[in-house]
C-alpha cells in the first residue's frame, strides 16, 4: 500500500462530525421543512435550515387583483391564522385610505382574532401531545378544538377560512345573543382544555422531555429577531397587541411571559395564552358595542405606503402595502412569525440531543405555509 | 406614519441612505438596542428598492436604498446574525447581489420555476457552483 493510500484510509476512519438530514418529511412536521443537523456523537453542534419546498408567490398576485378582492388571497396564506392575515391586509389598506373602522367591527375583529389564537394553540397542543406519545391527549385536545372551530363557523361563516374580514370592517354581524350562546358553549371547552394542559405539563415524562431542553437565551432571542411565544418564553415582555389595534386598547389583558427560555417555557406561554384568550373573549362579548360593522371604502387608494403589525398565534406579523394610485396595489409584503423565528429555532437546536430535535421543533410551532406565502 | 399608543406618539421613520453607509447605520442601531424586523424588496421597471426595518418596542425605523444592476450590498449578518433568511430571499426572488451572507444558499433557497420571479428588471448574477449547502 502506498503512503498516500494508507493516509486516505486513516482519514476516512477518523472520527468527526456527522451530518444527519431531518425532514422535509418527518412525523412531527405537518409541513415540509428540512434541517441538516451536524452531530458530534448525539449532540447537535451545527444546523443548516432549508425552506422553499412550497413557495407560492402569493405576494405577486397583488398587482393582478382589485385591492378589495385581494383579501381573499391574503386569507389563504395560511389555514391556521387566516382571519388575521385577512385583517392585517385590510388594516394596511385602511391605513392608506385613513379609514376609521366602526367600533363594533373592531370588537368583532378582536373576537375572531382570539378565537383563532385559541384554535391555533389547541392545534399545537394536540400536535405536541402526539409527538410526545400521548395519542389520547392529542385526540381529546383536537375534539375540544373542534367546538372552537364550530363557533368560528357559526359567527364568521367559515371553519378554516373565516371569510369575514373586508376592507372597511367585517362582512358578518353575529347578534349579541349568538355570541353569548357561543361563549356558553365554549365554557366546557375552556375547562376541558385547561384540565388537559394541566395533565400534560405535570406529567413527569413530558417534563423530562421539555424542561431545560432547547433553551434560547434572553439575548439570543432578541438579537436573532424571535417573535411571539418564542420571544416571550425567553423573558421579553413584547406582545404586539399592546399596540392597541382592533379593540385591545379598550379591553383589559396582560401579555404572558416566561423566563426559562426552554421548551417547557414555550409550552407554558401558549397554554397560559389559551386561558387568557378565553378571558378576552368574555370581555369582548360583554362590552360589544352596537352599531354598523363596516364603512364603504371606494375609489382609488391614494399613493403611498402603509405598515401594520399584528400579534398572530405564532408572534408578530408585519404587513406592508404600497399604492401607485390605481386599484391594483404595487406591492404587498407579509413578514410572517415563523420566517422571523427560524434563526432562533436553529440556535435552540444547538447543544441539544438528536432525540430532542423533534420536540424542540414542535415547541416553536412552525408554520411553513406562512413562511413560504 | 404616526400612531398613538397609550397617549404616546409612535412613528415609523423611513430614511433614504447610501448603500455604503448601511453597515455603519445598522451597527449603530444594534448598539442602541434595536432588533431586526424584516428586509423588504420592491421592484420597479428601473430598480430594486430595499427597505431594512428595525424595531425598538413599538417604534420602527426603515433604511431604504436602491440596489439594482451592479450594486453590491453587504450582508448585515455579522451585525444581526438572523438576517440571513431575508438576504437569501432577496437574492432568490429579486436577484439582488448580497455579499458574504453567513448562511448562503447560493440562490437556491426557494425551489421556484421562474428565475428572479419578483424582479421586473433583468439581473445577471455571478454563476454559483454547487447546490444547496
Amino acid at each position: 500500500m502506498s503512503a498516500s493510500i494508507e493516509h486516505a484510509a486513516v482519514v476516512r476512519r477518523a472520527p468527526g462530525p456527522t451530518t444527519i438530514p431531518f425532514g422535509p418529511q418527518h412525523p412531527v412536521l405537518p409541513e415540509p421543512l428540512h434541517f441538516d443537523l451536524v452531530l458530534e456523537d448525539e449532540k447537535v453542534v451545527g444546523v443548516v435550515p432549508q425552506v422553499g419546498y412550497i413557495h407560492r408567490g402569493l405576494e405577486l398576485l397583488i398587482d393582478k387583483r382589485d385591492f378589495p378582492d385581494y383579501v381573499h388571497v391574503a386569507e389563504r396564506i395560511c389555514g391556521i391564522c387566516s382571519f388575521m392575515h385577512g385583517m392585517g391586509y385590510c388594516e394596511s389598506v385602511e391605513g392608506l385610505f385613513a379609514t376609521i373602522v366602526p367600533d363594533r367591527a373592531r370588537w368583532l375583529r378582536t373576537f375572531w382574532c382570539e378565537l383563532e389564537r385559541v384554535q391555533s394553540h389547541l392545534l399545537w397542543l394536540g400536535l405536541a401531545a402526539d409527538a410526545l406519545g400521548f395519542e389520547n391527549l392529542f385526540m381529546a385536545t383536537w375534539r375540544a378544538r373542534e367546538l372552537v372551530v364550530d363557533v368560528a363557523e357559526e359567527t364568521a361563516g367559515g371553519r378554516v377560512i373565516f371569510g369575514s374580514a373586508i376592507v372597511g370592517g367585517v362582512s358578518r354581524d353575529p347578534d349579541d345573543e349568538t355570541l353569548k350562546r357561543c361563549l356558553a358553549a365554549m365554557r366546557d371547552v375552556r375547562a376541558e382544555t385547561l384540565r388537559l394542559a394541566d395533565v400534560m405539563i405535570r406529567e413527569p415524562t413530558v417534563r423530562h422531555r421539555l424542561d431545560g431542553v432547547g433553551t434560547l437565551s434572553h439575548d439570543d432571542a432578541y438579537i436573532l429577531g424571535a417573535v411571539g411565544p418564542m420571544l416571550r418564553a425567553s423573558g421579553h415582555d413584547y406582545d404586539v397587541r399592546s399596540r392597541n389595534y382592533a379593540a385591545y386598547g379598550e379591553i383589559e389583558w396582560k401579555s404572558v411571559v416566561e423566563t426559562a427560555g426552554d421548551s417547557m417555557a414555550r409550552a407554558l406561554v401558549r397554554i397560559r395564552e389559551i386561558e387568557q384568550s378565553f378571558a378576552i373573549l368574555d370581555r369582548v362579548v360583554a362590552t360589544m358595542p352596537a352599531g354598523p360593522v363596516s364603512v364603504p371604502v371606494r375609489g382609488m387608494p391614494p399613493k403611498g405606503e402603509s405598515w401594520v403589525r399584528l400579534e398572530q398565534p405564532r408572534g408578530e406579523v408585519l404587513y406592508y402595502v404600497r399604492s401607485n394610485g390605481t386599484r391594483q396595489l404595487e406591492r404587498f409584503r407579509v413578514r410572517t412569525p415563523t420566517f422571523a423565528n427560524i434563526p432562533a429555532m436553529v440556535a435552540a437546536f444547538k447543544g441539544s440531543s438528536l432525540a430532542d430535535v423533534p420536540t424542540i421543533a414542535l415547541t416553536i410551532d412552525p408554520c411553513i405555509s406562512c413562511t413560504e406565502r | 406614519m404616526r400612531e398613538q399608543i397609550d397617549g404616546k406618539a409612535i412613528e415609523t421613520i423611513v430614511e433614504t441612505i447610501e448603500v455604503a453607509s448601511l453597515l455603519g447605520r445598522v451597527s449603530a442601531l444594534r448598539a442602541a438596542g434595536w432588533r431586526i424586523v424584516q428586509i423588504l424588496g420592491i421592484s420597479t421597471d428601473a430598480t430594486i428598492e430595499l427597505s431594512y426595518s428595525f424595531g425598538l418596542g413599538h417604534e420602527m425605523r426603515v433604511f431604504r436604498f436602491n440596489a439594482a444592476g451592479e450594486v453590491s450590498v453587504p450582508s448585515i449578518t455579522p451585525i444581526f446574525p438572523g438576517a440571513y433568511l431575508y438576504e437569501n430571499e432577496l437574492r432568490d426572488l429579486f436577484g439582488v447581489q448580497i455579499q458574504c451572507i453567513s448562511v448562503d444558499w447560493l440562490g437556491k433557497v426557494y425551489d421556484v420555476a421562474a428565475d428572479r420571479p419578483f424582479s421586473r428588471i433583468k439581473v445577471t448574477l455571478p454563476s454559483s457552483e454547487g447546490g444547496r449547502p
